[in-house]
């Protein structure tokens, strides 16, 4: 991947800081109270059932839902009292990654991948992408970024046309054309197959060991045992955040009392039939979770 | 085999049961029914009584006038209509791109100040506005408008189409980028990305399949439109079928409008298969 320096002007973000974060949908509460600190560089795995807040816990970081109480420092500044422009600046220098991959399935790969470059883009600099495609050095960063997720062939293919793997691997090629400081992954392994899985963690990784914030939620825990630090999420409330060492069998079971699909190892463990669903009080309806797209 | 059980709960059809709700509704359409019936004279038995003036037309128009002059003047009549309905269907397309653009809602940044919001909403509303005068004016009066101010001829009836159109077009192209799925948009805003730049890579390439779809079908519509917009002197084929009409020329009518048939259906069928084949 390129070296090329990104954004020397811009210090990088510096630390995430959430301070009593409470965030409803109408009479849903999706997150109460929710207090934490991320260090720069950190690797950090969400985890929590369905409906718990972790997607909403992401969105809070990118501004996209707004707070009913509480506070997020993004380094020195409140994310939340920024104007348009300065949240913009923050914006671009965060990567998604998200498990519906929710790239525009109409535009060839490329063009996704070179949307990780969008936000700094100019005006005039969007129309001629828009009309004549990405210019010299973003194509070379872009037809690097797809090789390194072997998609090197498929620059020019239709995204629609492309497997659920592949298109998270374009996903990914997004992020690394971005070179953010913070990656937010939400659920990014929920629709892909083990090897992509892999794949996709190690690109992410990789990352991480470049100097980017990693917080990915999960839902399987024994991918979240490879992270240093787990946090888990219950009803909109924080339960645990440690080590995954001690997170143990019985804290496990805590965290997701209630849901169909029990600790957390996917639904081909256990019989639905016997466990039947227990109604959430803070399960989100659909388009809020980020899991129900599919 | 064991007989039914003597009492068990009916399920009744599928008509909903009696409430004061639906009994209202029903007596709401049958005054509503009766009132137009007696505003309109509405009358079959006079329909179907006077057959005297209804035979003359008939047999007046059998059989069709097949002359050579009257085919001329058909046919150049119908390309007339044809090319008022296509320009009228692409200048309004050129038009209504613009105004479905600015008219687009695009939700507001959370957190973002009053003066943004505003500034946010001043074009969208604005955009509408022109769209929906465009709009509820009908082609046939945007035609009476043009014809006073341009004169006679198919100029101001393609004008008038393509009014018409660009407020039809306008109002439907910005419901089809609004409608557009919102997480491709969302993930591009979340990264940093500005108005210009989620409308030129988030919605408008997941909408441009359905904006060639509604041009054509509004193309279909203009066609229609088209033929009588010569009514009021706006051009195309319905001016022959009005002058024919007042010179009870009925064969030549017949002509006219079958012709006319032929091509709308022929358009039609045409613009059909190309929406079907469109790729979403």
């Amino acid at each position: 991947m390129t070296s090329s320096p990104r954004n020397s002007k811009e210090k990088p973000l510096g630390k995430l800081a959430l301070e009593g974060v409470t965030v409803r949908f109408g009479k849903t509460l999706a997150l109460e109270e929710v207090s934490m600190k991320v260090e720069p560089k950190e690797r950090l795995a969400v985890i929590g059932a369905s409906g718990a807040g972790k997607s909403t816990l992401f969105r809070t970081l990118t501004r996209s839902v707004p707070l009913a109480e509480g506070r997020i420092a993004v380094g020195e500044c409140d994310l939340y009292a920024l104007s348009t422009k300065e949240l913009k600046s923050v914006q671009r220098r965060v990567g998604t990654i998200y498990q519906a991959y929710n790239l525009v399935p109409q535009l060839p790969a490329g063009i996704n991948a070179a949307l990780g470059e969008v936000g700094g883009m100019g005006s005039l600099r969007t129309l001629s992408t828009f009309l004549v495609g990405p210019n010299d050095a973003l194509a070379w960063r872009v037809a690097q970024a797809l090789e390194l997720v072997d998609l090197g062939d498929k620059a020019g293919a239709r995204t629609a046309d492309l497997s659920g793997g592949q298109q998270q691997r374009v996903a990914v090629a997004r992020l690394l054309v971005q070179r953010p400081d913070l990656i937010l992954a939400d659920e990014p392994f929920a629709a892909v197959d083990p090897v992509t899985t892999e794949r996709v963690m190690e690109a992410l990784f990789e990352l991480n060991d470049k100097g980017a914030t990693l917080l990915v939620n999960l839902h399987d825990v024994r991918i979240a045992r490879r992270f240093p630090r787990v946090v888990a999420l219950r009803e909109g409330r924080v339960v645990f955040d440690g080590p995954p060492e001690r997170l143990t069998d019985e804290k496990l079971s805590r965290i997701y009392a209630g849901d169909p699909y029990g600790t957390g190892a996917g639904p081909d463990t256990q019989d639905d039939t016997r466990h039947p669903r227990r109604e959430d009080p803070v399960r989100l309806m659909e388009g809020r979770d980020g899991i129900s797209a599919h | 085999m064991a007989s039914p059980p003597t009492e068990y709960p009916r399920v009744g059809g599928a008509i909903p049961r009696f409430s004061w709700k639906t009994s209202l509704a029903v007596l709401v359409i049958l005054s509503l029914t009766g009132w137009s019936i007696v505003g309109t004279n509405f009358d079959l038995v006079e329909l179907l009584t006077s057959t005297r003036p209804v035979e003359k037309f008939v047999s007046g128009m059998f059989p069709p006038d097949l002359s050579a002059a009257t085919l001329r003047t058909t046919f150049t009549g119908i390309l007339e209509t044809f090319q008022m309905s296509y320009l009228g269907a692409l200048i309004g397309a050129i038009a209504a791109f613009p105004l479905a653009a600015l008219g687009t809602m695009e939700a507001p940044t959370i957190g973002a100040s009053r003066g943004e919001r505003l500034l946010q909403a001043i074009p969208y509303h604005l955009a509408r506005l022109v769209l929906n005068v465009f709009r509820s004016v009908p082609d046939i009066l945007w035609a009476l408008v043009f014809v006073v101010a341009l004169g006679l001829g198919p100029f101001p009836g393609t004008l008038a189409l393509a009014v018409h159109s660009a407020g039809i077009l306008g109002k439907l192209y910005s419901e089809t980028l609004e409608a557009v799925p919102a997480r491709p948009v969302e993930a591009l805003r979340a990264t940093g990305a500005g108005s210009l730049q989620t409308f030129l890579f988030g919605r408008l390439p997941q909408a441009v399949s359905g904006f060639t779809s509604l041009t054509l079908y509004q193309w279909e519509c203009n066609i229609r439109s088209a033929t009588i917009l010569g009514f009021v002197g706006a051009g195309g084929i319905g001016q022959q079928i009005l002058v024919s009409m007042q010179l009870f020329d009925y064969s030549k009518v017949a002509t006219l409008v079958g012709v006319t048939i032929l091509v709308v259906l022929l358009v039609d069928r045409f613009s059909a298969a190309i929406r079907r084949r469109l790729v979403y």
